[in-house]
């Protein structure tokens, strides 16, 4: 008897731990979500701090618009004679050009120095005269004075070797120019910023950045004895126009804040999903873990409720216990958290997303929300099965165990198949809809009502999955297959916890894969010049020189540079492209249903069929167009066309574009090559002009292919790694059922070792009871997979136009999940085969 | 060392009817003051082809002697054998194997597995071992205990009476050296207890199965060609073709 207090002891241990581990994990993620989004805001706060420190009132463009697509608010230019009218003002002490864009250094070895894509400070600025408005404080040399002058911050000089007096190469949207390092500083006080910080004198960072002769905004300090808003009332009286606004400088920093929080919001959310989905499938384990504790404990409860316990006491005495248990997980989860914020920031920094350099914020919320989230999630979960044993009659369960009817309950079918169906439709109007919050209760409405369905399904599934088992097997085999279809709900909740995780990373690859072939499809339908020029997303795109280098080689016959800029057409914020009318039929097709471009000037637009009927444009239609930089124009539509990638929805010339948008980079260069010139004639030609322009890559069709592939990948890569979290608790869950299932066969495991059993064949017995479940959750998450997978496409089938499905991909899947349900199975295969055998035939 | 190796020779060559027995057998539980002598220096043969029954009150010891003789525990000291094997020296793995080849069992309870039918029950020591059944003496067994039309029945499908009896066919169906029997009656009332004891009794009669049998009913104990008394770990008495009647009386005689 001794012996099996022990047993039982160490058996309750290790089930507290299986239990608690579920929760814990999913709630170190959750913690480290908010960890690093706080973070990262705070850190993005300090740097809007420095950029404004010491402003007491902008003066910027009232021109702005809210970009969806890069969750960036992009803001009009102002003139750069309103900087002399402002420090005319009476009670201006001094004001300086603000000027924020994206230039990048390149190396002694002919590389950008960082490589990095998103960068957590201005890459490159005006310099500010006025020292209360600098956030730059010199550490040697001087402020940039000439027009090629320019101080680069003190990490960057050191990573490439630069000291005051040395030529540096700076990639901009003017070009790729040597410049003379005039000093070196420290941007906003801290030494070994994260990123790169290029200050160029106002005039040339307007060229550089912006638009020559225009400012971003201006920034403003204040007399002594001057208020922020009197100061800004006094700017607004002497400029006198609507096209200005003046802002205090208070404002001006919230409105910095506000703007990186939403940039920022993206990424939390985005973490947050994967977050709650660890969280989901841990409340399946503990809902499976207390629902087999509390059956197992039936008969002791029954005795309670005999002696006089009520009802209330018997559901207390459980929710309490899973109270203490979600408490003490959370807050293991908080601790773990803490550190996986660390872990989260570097592997999105492994993805290539670089994040700024702060102290680890831990904010009092994150405690709170930790704590709540993870306790009552887990009282939740253990609620159901505890309000369940509290209806145990004090008779019936003196018997023996009950039968477990849920496979055949018409209720149960009835509710799941209902569940399922809400959620179906959920999620069809969120895809209609591109609302991600009712595609989220979509998604969840199909996996709740699949888990409800799990253990009618379960049986049948399971003895179909097995069927091969007992020929393969033998008896072993056979008994796998029985032990899994024997107590269909525990295997279907099982089940369903991996179900949840597999389901999504087969949607995701379902989806990887067919955007894959689509682009591939795209590209062979659209792509008719022999090279593209393609730029690092995020690295701020090809100056137009290059294009117009590669455009006068010899080697070249037709090249058009492809740029995008964001306006407002229709009420909405929109992508619009442009390129050369001359030039682009030569590279792309673009499969003109109506019109023609070539007569795109100042004032013409072409529309994406799509979208032309959606609007009921026709060629000839005039259409409004709101510029951030020039305000609403008047565009005519002069063609029709169908190909979405790489035009969007609106295409304009390069004339309209220059016109119009401040910041005139190339994101795609397309290049045909003059009659004659072989391949490699032609990439010598044009890698020669790229040698100054490290940021930018020439390819082939197919090279290209392969890199928006490989693009995909690395996306999909960063989905695999933040929903492995979920699958590692679900197969928590698997081992912690195996090991309370053979606690409870224990009588069983004697039997069949005193008749015979060996210690292997009964360990092989668990592990492919194990796979089976295992297979069960990841056949059923496939299926579930492969139909949201298909229904996303059809939602976007404007821009996927196949669904492939990667066999060997979803083979590989299923393989690996067969791999982790045998690692699974280890511990509870280990306890079974230890078991006394004595013992175990004479437990109870 | 010299004289055991003597005397195990001299066992063998003279008693090549013997299914298993035990030499010295020994078992003491705990240690120090609370140690429990279960068995002590138990010597004892059974003869192939015979019905045993041992007999003895609560703690005498019969169950231990079973389960040792049975390769389900290990002695203190002394030894105990299967045929010419020697169980001691046994590893887990081979001892398991004895069990499946050359033991049956029926227990007093909780004989089979309940997620297999009574047939796959019967078979399953040959399962195990990963061969395939005598047919024909399958069915033989099959007919004898009278299960032919409850093959398919999942244990719980079926009476009390019905599982003792799809126990019985297991313990029979892999032919082995020998069976031992735990109370096997201990759950059933008198008729369907008859009926258990009547079919082991034809086993050994008319299929020359040998069978060893714990029990404390002096009812049962006359199903046996042979009742072996225990008390206090020791054998304190050996009867021939025991009567419910000779029986009682022996029970009387050791208790005073």
């Amino acid at each position: 008897m001794w012996k099996l207090t022990i047993a039982s002891i160490r058996a309750k241990k290790a089930r507290f731990f299986l239990t608690a581990i579920a929760v814990t994990l999913g709630v170190a993620f959750m913690a480290g979500t908010l960890v690093l989004t706080d973070t990262i805001r705070s850190a993005y706060d300090d740097i809007a701090g420095n950029v404004y420190e010491g402003t007491d009132a902008v003066v910027r463009s009232s021109r702005s618009l809210d970009d969806d697509t890069t969750n960036t608010e992009v803001r009009g230019s102002i003139d750069a004679a309103v900087l002399d009218q402002v420090r005319a003002v009476d009670g201006v002490a001094a004001a300086d050009a603000q000027l924020l864009g994206i230039a990048m250094i390149v190396g002694d070895d002919g590389e950008l120095l960082e490589a990095s894509r998103n960068r957590a400070a201005p890459a490159a600025l005006a310099w500010q005269d006025a020292p209360a408005l600098n956030p730059m404080d010199l550490v040697s040399g001087n402020a940039p004075r000439a027009p090629d002058e320019i101080v680069i911050d003190v990490a960057s000089a050191e990573k490439g070797g630069f000291a005051p007096g040395d030529t540096v190469r700076v990639i901009s949207q003017s070009g790729s120019h040597e410049y003379v390092l005039a000093g070196t500083a420290t941007y906003g006080g801290v030494e070994d910023g994260a990123a790169q910080v290029i200050a160029f004198t106002p005039e040339t960072a307007a060229t550089a950045l912006g638009d020559p002769g225009k400012y971003s905004a201006i920034q403003v300090v204040a007399a002594d004895g001057i208020s922020e808003s009197e100061l800004v009332r006094r700017i607004d009286a002497a400029l006198g126009t609507d096209e200005l606004e003046v802002v205090t400088g208070t404002t001006a920093t919230t409105d910095a804040r506000e703007a990186a929080a939403k940039g920022l919001s993206f990424v939390g959310t985005f973490l947050m999903t994967f977050a709650l989905v660890a969280l989901l499938v841990g409340s399946f384990v503990i809902y499976n873990t207390f629902s087999i504790t509390v059956a197992q404990r039936t008969r002791a409860t029954a005795l309670l409720r005999a002696i006089g316990a009520q009802r209330k006491q018997v559901l207390r005495s459980i929710v309490a216990e899973s109270f203490v248990t979600g408490l003490v997980a959370s807050a293991l989860g908080l601790l773990l958290g803490i550190g996986a914020a660390r872990g989260l920031a570097l592997v999105l920094e492994g993805f290539g997303m670089d994040l700024p350099a702060h102290a680890s914020v831990i904010k009092p919320s994150t405690i709170v929300a930790s704590l709540l989230v993870g306790t009552v999630v887990t009282v939740f979960a253990a609620y159901l099965p505890a309000r369940k044993a509290s209806k145990v009659a004090p008779i019936a369960a003196m018997g023996g165990a009950v039968l477990d009817r849920s496979a055949t309950s018409v209720r149960r079918t009835v509710a799941g198949v209902l569940l399922t169906l809400l959620g179906v439709v959920a999620l069809a109007s969120g895809l209609s809809a591109a609302d991600a919050g009712m595609i989220g209760i979509g998604a969840l409405g199909v996996f709740l009502g699949i888990t409800v369905l799990g253990p009618v399904i379960a049986r049948p599934i399971a003895r179909v999955l097995g069927a091969p088992l007992p020929r393969l097997r033998g008896i072993t085999g056979s008994l796998a297959r029985e032990n899994a279809m024997r107590n269909p709900r525990r295997t279907a909740s099982t089940a369903s916890a991996l179900m949840i995780g597999v389901g999504l990373v087969v949607f995701i690859t379902v989806m990887a894969a067919s955007a894959k072939t689509s682009i591939a499809t795209s590209i062979d339908d659209a792509m008719e010049s022999d090279w593209i020029v393609e730029t690092a997303w995020g690295m701020g795109g090809l100056s137009p020189d290059a294009t117009t280098r590669i455009d006068e080689l010899p080697e070249t016959a037709s090249v058009t540079g492809i740029r995008y800029g964001t306006a407002t057409i229709a009420d909405g914020t929109t992508q619009v492209s442009a390129f050369d009318p001359s030039q682009i039929e030569a590279n792309v097709d673009l499969d003109l249903q109506a019109g023609a471009v070539a007569g795109l000037d100042a004032d013409g637009i072409a529309v994406r069929d799509t979208t032309a009927t959606d609007n009921g444009w026709t060629v000839g239609d005039e259409i409004v167009v709101a510029f951030p930089e020039t305000g609403e124009q008047r565009f005519t539509v002069e063609a029709i066309y169908a190909t979405g990638d790489p035009f969007g929805d609106y295409s304009i010339s390069n004339a309209a574009f220059a016109a119009n948008v401040a910041n005139v980079v190339d994101t795609y260069v397309m290049v045909t090559n003059a009659d004659g010139v072989s391949m490699t004639e032609a990439r010598t030609a044009i890698d020669a002009v790229l040698d100054e322009y490290p940021n930018a890559s020439l390819r082939t069709e197919e090279e290209f292919k392969g890199v928006m592939a490989n693009q995909i990948d690395e996306m999909l890569n960063l989905v695999y790694v933040l929903l492995f979290l979920a699958i590692v608790i679900a197969f928590f869950g698997i081992a912690n059922t195996l090991a309370l299932s053979v606690i409870e066969r224990t009588r069983e495991v004697g039997l069949l070792r005193a008749v015979g059993m060996q210690r292997g064949q009964l360990r092989a017995a668990v592990r492919w009871e194990s796979v089976l479940v295992a297979m069960l959750g990841a056949s059923l998450g496939t299926l579930i997979g492969l139909g949201f997978g298909w229904s996303l496409q059809q939602a976007f089938r404007k821009d996927i136009a196949e669904l492939t499905v990667p066999v060997s991909q979803l083979a590989m899947i299923l393989l690996v999940a067969a791999v982790a349900a045998v690692l699974a199975a280890l511990l509870p295969a280990r306890r079974a085969a230890r078991m006394d055998v004595l013992g175990a035939m004479q437990s109870e | 060392m010299t004289a055991t190796l003597d005397r195990t020779t001299a066992a063998h060559d003279l008693r090549l009817d013997v299914a298993a027995r035990a030499v010295g057998a020994t078992k003491i539980y705990g240690a120090g003051e609370a140690s429990v002598r279960a068995l002590d220096q138990v010597s004892v043969e059974f003869q192939t082809g015979r019905f045993t029954a041992i007999m003895g009150p609560s703690g005498s010891g019969k169950s231990t002697l079973m389960h040792t003789l049975a390769g389900l525990d290990s002695l203190t000291d002394g030894s105990v054998w299967i045929g010419d094997t020697e169980l001691g020296r046994l590893k887990d793995k081979q001892l398991t194997k004895l069990r499946r080849d050359r033991v049956g069992f029926i227990f007093q309870a909780f004989n089979l597995v309940p997620t297999l039918s009574a047939i796959e029950n019967i078979v399953l020591p040959m399962s195990l071992a990963g061969r395939a059944p005598d047919q024909t003496w399958v069915d033989n067994v099959v007919d004898t205990v009278g299960l032919r039309n409850r093959l398919q029945h999942r244990p719980s499908e079926l009476s009390g009476g019905q599982q003792q009896r799809v126990a019985v066919a297991r313990a029979l169906a892999s032919q082995p050296a020998i069976i031992f029997a735990d109370e096997p009656t201990g759950n059933l009332d008198s008729r369907t207890g008859a009926e258990i004891l009547s079919f082991m009794r034809q086993a050994v009669r008319e299929l020359g199965q040998t069978i060893v049998m714990v029990t404390h009913d002096p009812v049962a104990a006359s199903y046996a060609d042979r009742a072996v008394f225990l008390a206090d770990g020791r054998i304190v008495d050996d009867l021939d073709a025991p009567t419910a009647d000779s029986v009682l009386d022996r029970i009387r005689t050791l208790g005073a």
